[in-house]
């Protein structure tokens, strides 16, 4: 009789696997799986969609490109809009600890609608045009820079830093993601920064 | 009677005047100023918002979202261009490229309520799936049984059946 009851067990295995398939349906309306951490990205590339050849060394006139990402991973679609803002070395950054953006205003602005677990690149291409670059003093002074296509007039001093000898800025992009109760975008408590040196060549 | 034809050349004259004034607005594209632009960003921005919160709700019904993303994605896309043209000077073209951007986000804010009502509608068929688990299990249960015992007794009747054989 072991013939049979390898038949039977057999039988039994599959009975077992076709009462789960069709089962299974139903277990989706009463399992819900447990949701993994929930964050956003925020990143910038250099101009060949690698983390390298940042510009770093800026003159005037010249188009620089970088690529900024956003992935949102936050387990449900999510609407962000990273902004650009000048700031020189002095002038403070966000705060991570409060959860508060740089005070300086908003430059440029791009919003993304992202799906869950979904990453998107889009272009940033800057210039800048110095108004004047005192020598004596050691101040370069930006006098516009344009964003993809749009020009704001900046009027920002960068002082040279003796320690790092350079006239340094940087180029923040914070992260803002809309808050569906405020009905507006609020910091998203993510930023990015390029230090651009603003004295070589100008 | 010279004083009735000219009071009547002047109606006639202002009547053509307000003719033409209603005729050439089809026509001429005013100019647009920087409030004008700026009105038109903000309500761009309002219909961005009020476009994501209806897809977030048909996404939460459990509808597929993805296609309403791509051309909030396109709409935001036009925003950008009107927040561009407004800081360039270009009024008109800003207040052109919010008025698409809100004609679109309007749009997409349709949608996703039509989505959503049919998410929920499909939602609230959710006995119709366990009905599918229970009876598709039992049948199949028990057609597997009646297999069993039609090859249980034909393993048995073959059995029992065998004659036994003298060896040696």
């Amino acid at each position: 009789m072991s013939g049979l009851q390898n038949i039977k067990g057999v039988f039994m295995v599959v009975g077992l696997v076709g009462v789960l398939l069709f089962a299974w349906p139903s277990l989706g309306l009463i399992v819900h799986l447990p949701v993994g951490e929930q964050f956003s990205e925020l990143y910038i590339l250099g101009p060949g969609h690698m983390a390298s050849d940042y510009p770093f060394n800026v003159v005037t006139g010249v188009d620089y490109l970088v690529y900024v990402g956003v992935g949102n991973h936050l387990g449900s679609s999510a609407y962000y809009e990273w902004n650009v803002k000048l700031l020189n070395w002095t002038e403070p950054l966000p705060n991570s600890t409060a959860a508060t953006p740089s005070p300086l205003p908003r430059l440029y602005g791009y919003r993304v609608f992202l799906a869950d677990n979904e990453t998107r690149e889009d272009t940033l291409t800057f210039s800048f045009s110095f108004l004047n670059v005192t020598s004596a003093e050691n101040i370069t002074t930006v006098g516009s820079l344009t964003i993809n296509g749009a020009a704001y007039n900046v009027d920002k001093s960068c002082v040279w830093d003796p320690v790092y000898n350079g006239t340094y800025s940087r180029l923040l992009v914070e992260l803002w993601l809309y808050n569906a109760s405020q009905g507006a975008l609020a910091y998203h408590n993510r930023f990015v920064d390029l230090i651009l040196n603003m004295t070589a060549g100008s | 009677m010279l004083r009735c034809c000219v009071r009547f050349l002047v109606f006639c004259f202002l009547g053509l005047l307000v003719l033409m004034v209603f005729a050439l607005q089809g026509f001429v594209v005013w100019g647009s100023s920087g409030d004008d632009a700026v009105a038109r960003l903000g309500e761009a921005d309002d219909a961005l918002g009020r476009a994501f919160v209806a897809v977030s709700g048909a996404e939460d019904a459990g509808a597929d979202v993805s296609g309403l993303l791509v051309r909030l994605n396109v709409a935001s896309g036009l925003y950008s261009s009107a927040e561009v043209a407004l800081q360039n000077g270009n009024y008109t073209l800003a207040v052109e490229r919010a008025s698409d951007c809100v004609g679109l986000a309007d749009g997409v804010f349709g949608d996703a309520g039509v989505l959503r009502g049919m998410a929920l509608d499909a939602a609230a068929g959710w006995w119709r799936v366990v009905i599918f688990s229970v009876v598709g299990a039992c049948v199949f249960v028990g057609v597997l049984t009646g297999v069993w015992v039609y090859a249980k007794r034909r393993y048995s009747g073959h059995v029992l059946g065998l004659k036994p054989e003298v060896t040696g």
